[in-house]
């Protein structure tokens, strides 16, 4: 394996281990402690120091992290202070909404952004790629939750086509599950694909101004063509860079998306944890997500060589 | 040591109980439902609580936990009917002594839990002692003080309280620390609580739902409904959505009561405003500064219209409280007329006490609707008097880390939500630093020793005026439960003194049971 490959692996790991860190430390920091959070105002001061024994959160902070990282490496999530039930299938749970919702919101933003950012390249000085560009200028400035209301209220109150909030678990049914996931996947995805739109076109124009464009257009090659040979490879690079940030957008984007669609996600799990103070479990989440943007960053580190094997990067 | 006065709170009442249920039971062993069988439908309820963080009412003190778990998956030995009655469930009589302080009470017998496990007086006793055992975590400062608990009889269980109390049934019924469990189910109470109740828990999906399905093992009244599944919502408009668009069939505790319109007016739903205990108050803090000194807390009290506040944050439901009671307690006064709103009185008072100019104080709210609703009006009013009010609002683990644990506060407006919980003035070091705790304590304890209930009740009014006097917080108004249900949901309980929502009698169409409507059930 090519010394560039360990070197942004160990990068990655310092990265995971120095954010571990960060969200213990700030979470710990958090005012409120779960024992008395989970007795309320009417347990007795006996009850209270009884189960911040049990919960092990009279240890020493350090040996709070150690036990947690511990676990972490060893695939333990731990136990959660609230429920006292395994964190792993909780969260799960949680991510078969959330993944799929990311990942159909990822769908639907290429799915726009890809056609709209060549065609509004492409005709950059005719009326109708200028139009195209207004128009994704209005889907960056709106919010997601903004659109997934207004989706609610049109194709869901009026139109009735697709239900209004809720989930319909996987095991109950497919359809249903897709169902309870197209309009929440369609307004996390309008918003980030007109953003990405906007990257794609300004790649497109920069290749289609580029030498070797001109030079293969003067061999005879048409536009498309020459667009298609030479130039995607080359227009790809801020895309897939941009993609990488994007994803990012979405899994954050999808903690307020699942408010507005009352789904049983990632988002609500985390909120409602904050909320409950059951910190071992958002330690996790927060840990969860930055794994996914560390490691998403890697494969684009990763994916960049593969599209373009200039790159040669620390060798 | 037991004397010979069974029933001795309230002999009529009880003993009508008694009967009550006995034609529930008799009524039920057909299953109570009436004509040719037709499927049972499943009522959703839209919540507005927060998903319940484990469905073990034992070592959790969120009230979502009792809303759906509390008498109607886990029963006590006795409940508190909706009409506010003590009324005999998986005990099927009890006696209390003389002095107090040793109740006896006969398990009802052919009881099972919803797997299949007879119900013995062991069980009761395992129960109960779980609660006040050295390693007790259970989240209520209630049915603690107890010195044994043993069976005596096949059928019998006795306990002995510590010292004599006039509260102990109360707080055993109304409160989920007296939830009987089954010994062998413990180790999943925080995803299957097993009980002897109606409902058993079917399922739940985190941050969702919970479902329960009526427990065909039960020994009393079946509800008519095949099952109960609570949604949850954390916005008010989605849920007053999910009604409109029939999603849900009703909604317990509506939080925002401005919405209330959407409702009202149309015939297909009934708004229901139950009496609750819930005592929302402006809490001061008797050891800050200024609010050391009674008459600027009496101040505060003239200076505040409960009539308005009660319009702007509980959309003009809700009553006048005027100290730590509600009609329900037995000893309640009504001492709302105390301190009427006079503004002139009120300036008097603040020049009596040498803040003729007034002072500035910090309102610390947590971040429910009422405490919002009701804030803007607090500081116009208690401005108009000089004090000069900022307000901050802060999460709920939060305000119970600073404010309610540290103390470190000037003004707070929370509702107190336990019934009967006027003891809370007489415990030392109690967030709000009452001056006279220890007195208010040697009274309590005092009125608890009296012989009769009026002495109790004499006792207990003594130390209402007391504190009322001394204006130690200004009690606002006594909470609604506001509860919005289709036309054809019955059986709903017109109140909520306790925080179950008691689903005992539910049924989509038809009708309940004439003894359940005379223990408070809607018909």
């Amino acid at each position: 394996m090519p010394r560039f490959l360990w070197r942004r692996l160990l990068t990655t790991i310092l990265t995971l281990l120095a954010a571990s860190l960060l969200v213990f430390v700030v979470l710990n920091f958090l005012p409120g402690s779960p024992a008395q959070v989970i007795l309320g105002t009417q347990a007795t001061r006996a009850a209270v120091r009884e189960l911040t024994v049990k919960l092990g959160l009279n240890q020493p902070l350090w040996m709070q992290y150690l036990h947690w990282i511990g676990g972490l490496l060893t695939l333990h999530l731990g136990r959660s202070y609230i429920s006292g039930q395994p964190i792993a299938p909780e969260i799960g749970s949680a991510l078969s909404v959330t993944a799929p919702l990311v990942l159909l919101g990822l769908l639907v933003g290429v799915a726009v952004a890809m056609p709209t950012g060549v065609v509004s390249a492409l005709r950059h000085r005719r009326a109708s790629g200028t139009i195209l560009a207004a128009a994704t200028q209005l889907g960056i400035a709106i919010p997601n939750f903004v659109l997934g209301i207004l989706l609610i209220i049109v194709a869901a109150v009026y139109l009735r086509l697709l239900p209004a909030s809720g989930f319909t678990p996987w095991t109950t049914s497919v359809v249903g599950a897709l169902q309870s996931l197209a309009l929440p996947a369609i307004s996390l995805g309008l918003v980030e694909g007109a953003i990405l739109s906007r990257y794609v076109r300004t790649a497109v124009l920069g290749v289609l101004s580029a030498d070797y464009l001109r030079t293969a257009r003067a061999e005879g090659m048409r536009r498309h063509q020459a667009l298609l040979r030479h130039g995607m490879r080359n227009a790809a690079l801020p895309v897939i860079t941009v993609l990488g940030l994007e994803l990012s957008g979405l899994v954050i984007g999808a903690v307020v998306i699942e408010a507005v669609f009352t789904l049983p996600g990632a988002g609500s799990l985390l909120l409602s944890s904050v909320a409950n103070r059951d910190l071992i479990v958002v330690q996790d989440l927060v840990m969860l997500v930055a794994a996914v943007v560390i490691v998403t960053n890697l494969l684009v580190d990763i994916m960049y060589r593969v599209v373009d094997p200039r790159i040669g990067l620390g060798s | 040591m037991i004397g010979g006065r069974p029933w001795k709170r309230s002999p009529v009442r009880g003993v009508t109980a008694v009967a009550a249920v006995g034609l529930l039971l008799a009524a039920c062993s057909s299953g109570g439902s009436p004509g040719k069988a037709q499927p049972l439908k499943t009522l959703t309820i839209g919540s507005s609580n927060v998903f319940p963080p484990t469905l073990d009412p034992t070592a959790n003190a969120s009230q979502a936990i009792d809303e759906v778990i509390d008498y109607n998956v886990l029963q006590h030995l006795v409940q508190l009917a909706p009409n506010g009655t003590i009324v005999p469930i998986l005990a099927s009589s009890w006696k209390v002594s003389s002095n107090n302080q040793v109740f006896t009470f006969t398990i009802r017998k052919r009881v099972r839990f919803s797997n299949g496990d007879i119900l013995t007086p062991a069980d009761v006793v395992f129960s109960l002692r779980r609660v006040f055992a050295p390693s007790s975590t259970y989240p209520y400062a209630k049915v603690f003080d107890v010195a044994s608990v043993a069976t005596v009889a096949t059928d019998q269980v006795q306990v002995t309280l510590a010292s004599p109390s006039w509260e102990w049934l109360y707080d055993l019924a109304a409160y989920s620390n007296g939830v009987i469990l089954d010994p062998r189910t413990i180790s999943s109470m925080a995803t299957d609580p097993v009980g002897t109740g109606p409902f058993k828990v079917a399922g739940e999906v985190t941050n969702y739902s919970v479902s329960l399905t009526r427990n065909g093992r039960y020994w009393g009244y079946l509800p008519q409904v095949a099952g109960v599944t609570f949604r949850y919502f954390t916005n008010p408009n989605d849920l007053n959505a999910a009604l409109q668009s029939g999603q849900v069939q009703m909604i317990d505790n509506l939080s925002t009561p401005q919405d209330l319109g959407l409702f009202k007016s149309n015939s297909a739903y009934r708004v229901t405003a139950g009496l609750t205990n819930g005592k929302v108050q402006l809490t001061l803090n008797n050891a800050y500064g200024p609010l050391q000194n009674k008459v600027v807390r009496q101040a505060i009290a003239y200076a505040t219209d409960k009539a308005a506040i009660i319009k702007a944050a509980s959309g003009g439901y809700g009553i006048p409280a005027g100290s730590d009671t509600v009609p329900a307690d037995p000893y309640y006064l009504n001492l709302s007329g105390t301190y009427p709103y006079d503004v002139a009185k009120a300036k008097a008072l603040m020049r009596q006490a040498g803040y003729g100019s007034g002072f500035p104080l910090a309102l610390t709210l947590p971040p429910y609707f009422y405490a919002q609703l009701a804030a803007p009006l607090i500081v116009s009013e208690l401005g108009a008097i000089g004090i000069r009010v900022t307000v901050s609002t802060i999460d709920f683990p939060l305000w119970i880390s600073q404010v309610f644990e540290g103390g470190a506060f000037q003004a707070t407006i929370i509702d107190h939500a336990e019934g009967r919980d006027i003891g809370n003035y007489g415990t030392p070091g109690y967030y709000w630093h009452y001056a006279q705790t220890a007195q208010v304590a040697a009274e309590l304890r005092a009125a608890n020793a009296a012989p009769t209930e009026a002495g109790w009740i004499a006792g207990y009014r003594q130390v209402l005026r007391q504190i009322t006097a001394d204006a130690v917080n200004d009690w606002l108004y006594i909470i609604p439960n506001l509860t919005v249900a289709r036309k054809d949901v019955v059986g709903l309980p017109s109140t909520a003194y306790t925080e179950s929502l008691d689903l005992a009698y539910v049924g989509l169409g038809g009708s309940i049971p004439a003894a359940a409507r005379s223990l408070g059930f809607s018909s």
